[in-house]
């Protein structure tokens, strides 16, 4: 049984050790890991990553095997580091074989160049190379395994441990600290806290990666306000994205030479477009919010057409710029200071994110949070509790589509551009897809459903053409595999483990209780 | 007080849908503190009548005054605010959302706090919300679930459930509590149970309470008054001991169809 689990686990790391190498992580981490400590070749960066993989799966492995030995821990480790190394192994062997036959493959996968794959390899031949991937990763999963095991047994372990209690009490002796950690959420406050300051590590990789950080960024807050909408009120929302054009459109209209030249400043024009956007949702709300369902996702993706189709007409050519869109869209500056690069726009966003995330943490947990939620769960309910139904969902949707607006404005004024083709219906469906793969109602599952859905295919560039393949091989698998998200909610954890516990309970309560 | 001691004051109210009259010209007068019951056979209109006070419907004809408030106009939750809370026929918890939470929704129309105070975490708000955990917390208690908070109110047996649903009526300090067929699933001793909690809520809180029950144990053994329904008709009114006699109720129950006899 924990073999098969030990099994599965390093066959799991083993695939995505092969994707990561497929499209190229691996050599980036090599080339940022370089970059950092100045070392003279990938190489060390690439197979580290790896190796903590096989690591991780290793400690993991031991810890479910509950080995009482070294001998045994060492090999509940080196089971699913064999695991991924078999498979890692094998495709290197595959590759380095092509390659020796003159093949290229970098006409299938860009990543795939002789240099790039020598980083793995070591220059070995194919299947030396294979062996050598086999034994470092069997080795790195038994290190795991080891490491775990001495940390958990040995003297040295109960030392840290110890040491690592006192650091924590002398951290909770701060009384806004202690504080914040009794909050129920205050573990994902610090991973969200840390994933922000992971995000802000990839600066100095230059203008293309600081681009790609930035389109994830927006695609998190327009998740983080999809959120709001779909995720804590239950309204299914597909037009999203019209409110993430109408937030660009006033931004770029407002600052733009071209059609109006009103030149206004970037920080009067953005909180404008946010309150434009806001006004917009509570405008289409107040008819359509009395629908429900699917009668209200179909009228709100008409809504989304009709606004992109307007923007594309001759009809709005003088007011929007019709089809060639608005060009030299004004960007931030402070102090007479131009700030319009990938790297403030990075930064800029990130604040926004953490901004966002901050709102919506303290809405969640007050009275228009669960009002939100009793909508969502029950509205006829909801409205017998007291809950102004209209008012609410008008709130949620104002609020929601206010980041939608907020991130339209970032996003035409970093692209210094925007027309229609923009705001197709790919925006909404790619957002409500985020929230979903992420997690409904999950702050930090936002970030992993961008992350996934928005990073993959940047970084798939060359895929460019199964992009929608790949989406929809995702949605269907994590409907499968984790039908609560990526990273769910707490509160959806909690329901389905207790929907377990009571499955194995159940029989027996229910006796006592009839 | 107004209405001369009345809480509630029904008069001619008529419910139809479409071609079917379900509440056809109703007077009816809940005393202040009162515990009423509304009996009847199936589809005789007791519930269309509640929904009719929630402002779930709207009557087509007829007044309803509450505390000297007319509700035709008001929305549900409206009606909520001025005192007036409910439970249903088939539990309608919020499922997915733990019990305290439940109860925290239940507050919701004594609450005030907005978005800014949520997000500013502003004093007031803060104070504010830590009442409203505390008072709900008390309530649990006094339902019977107290160190259930957390658990989700799927997962919880039904007569929690049953009880959870009355303490988040009970949470929005209502005036007049109706309750639909709270006895409805339960074993005897629960139902006993919930006798006693019934009289201990109107004797500690002063609760009016108007009951839709089919156990007829229920019905005599607590009411003070008893209204009988049938086919959208008040056909009989008066104290269980008259209820029990009155022949034109026999005949509703027990009539040609041999109907819903509990």
């Amino acid at each position: 049984m924990t073999v098969r689990s030990s099994l599965r686990a390093g066959l799991s790391v083993g695939l995505i050790a092969i994707l990561m190498v497929l499209i190229g992580i691996t050599q980036l981490s090599g080339q940022l890991v370089r970059g950092w400590f100045g070392l003279p070749s990938a190489t060390p960066g690439a197979w580290l990553i790896l190796l903590l993989m096989a690591g991780w799966a290793g400690s993991r492995a031991y810890k479910q095997a509950k080995a009482t030995s070294w001998g045994a821990a060492l090999a509940a480790g080196a089971v699913p580091g064999a695991a991924a190394g078999l498979l890692l192994g094998a495709l290197m062997w595959g590759i380095g074989s092509l390659l020796a036959n003159g093949t290229d493959l970098r006409q299938w996968l860009a990543q795939l160049s002789p240099a790039n794959v020598e980083l793995l390899t070591l220059g070995l031949p194919p299947l030396a190379s294979a062996l050598v991937i086999l034994a470092a990763l069997t080795a790195a999963g038994a290190a795991g395994a080891a490491l775990s095991f001495a940390s958990e047994r040995g003297q040295w372990g109960a030392a840290w441990a110890a040491r690592r209690q006192g650091l924590g009490a002398k951290v909770t002796s701060v009384p806004a600290i202690e504080k914040f950690l009794a909050r129920p959420n205050a573990r994902q406050i610090v991973l969200i806290a840390g994933l922000a300051l992971l995000l802000l590590l990839p600066l100095g990789v230059g203008q293309y990666w600081n681009y790609i950080i930035g389109t994830i960024g927006i695609y998190v807050i327009l998740g983080l306000g999809l959120n709001i909408i779909v995720g804590m009120a239950g309204l299914l929302n597909l037009g999203y994205g019209a409110f993430f054009a109408i937030g660009a459109y006033t931004v770029a209209i407002l600052t733009a030479p071209e059609p109006h030249n009103i030149g206004m400043s970037y920080w009067l024009a953005l909180p404008i477009a946010v309150v434009v956007a806001a006004i917009a949702g509570i405008l289409l709300g107040i008819p359509v919010l009395r629908m429900r369902g699917d009668y209200l996702a179909i009228v709100t993706l008409g809504f989304a057409e009709i606004i992109r189709i307007l923007l594309r007409s001759d009809v709005m050519t003088g007011f929007t710029g019709g089809p060639r869109g608005i060009r030299s869209v004004g960007g931030p500056e402070l102090l007479g200071i131009d700030l319009n690069n990938e790297t403030f726009f990075t930064y800029f966003i990130l604040v926004g994110i953490v901004l966002a995330a901050f709102v919506i943490y303290r809405l969640q947990n007050s009275r228009v949070g669960r009002a939100w939620m009793a909508i969502r769960e029950d509205e006829d309910v909801a409205e017998a509790m007291g809950v102004n139904i209209l008012t609410y969902k008008l709130l949620a949707l104002a609020i929601g589509v206010g980041f939608a607006g907020f991130g339209g404005a970032i996003f035409a004024s970093r692209n210094r551009f925007t027309g229609p083709e923009d705001f197709t219906l790919q925006v909404s469906i790619n957002v409500l897809c985020l929230v979903i793969i992420g997690g409904m109602g999950s702050i930090p599952g936002v970030l992993m459903g961008a992350l996934v859905l928005k990073g993959l295919p940047e970084i798939l560039r060359q895929l460019d053409d199964y992009r929608m393949l790949a989406f929809g091989a995702l949605l269907v698998v994590m409907m499968i595999v984790r039908p609560e998200g990526l990273w769910p909610s707490a509160r959806q954890k909690n329901e389905l483990r207790v929907a377990e516990e009571e499955l194995t309970a159940g029989p027996g309560t229910e006796v006592v209780e009839a | 007080m107004s209405e001369g001691g009345h809480i509630l004051k029904a008069t001619r109210v008529t419910k139809q849908f479409g071609g079917l009259t379900a509440v056809k010209d109703v007077d009816f007068e809940l005393p202040k503190g009162g515990i009423c019951s509304i009996i009847g056979p199936n589809g005789a209109g007791k519930t269309t009548f509640f929904n009719c006070i929630t402002g779930f419907y709207k009557p087509e004809a007829g007044a309803l005054i509450f505390d000297g408030i007319s509700l035709v106009e008001c929305r549900p939750d409206q009606i909520t605010t001025l005192g007036v809370a409910r439970t249903f026929q088939n539990i309608r918890l919020f499922a997915g959302m733990t019990a305290l939470e439940n109860i925290l929704v239940g507050e919701h129309a004594r609450l005030r706090a907005g978005v800014a105070g949520a997000i500013l975490s502003l004093p007031k708000a803060k104070a504010e919300e830590k009442r409203a955990w505390d008072r709900a917390n008390d309530l649990l208690d006094f339902v019977g679930l107290g160190g259930k908070g957390d658990v989700l109110a799927r997962n919880l047996p039904y007569g929690d459930q049953r009880r959870l649903e009355i303490g988040r009526a009970l949470a929005s300090n209502p005036k007049l509590l109706l309750l639909d067929e709270p006895t409805a699933g339960m074993n005897p001793r629960e139902t006993e149970d919930l006798m006693l909690f019934i009289q201990r809520l109107r004797a500690e809180q002063g609760l009016t309470v108007l009951l839709i029950e089919h156990d007829m144990k229920v019905v005599m053994g607590i009411s003070d008054r008893v209204t009988v329904l049938d086919y959208g008709i008040k056909i009989a009114e008066g104290t269980p001991l008259e209820i029990q006699s009155n022949p034109k109720v026999i005949e509703a129950y027990l009539g040609s169809n041999q109907e819903g006899a509990a």
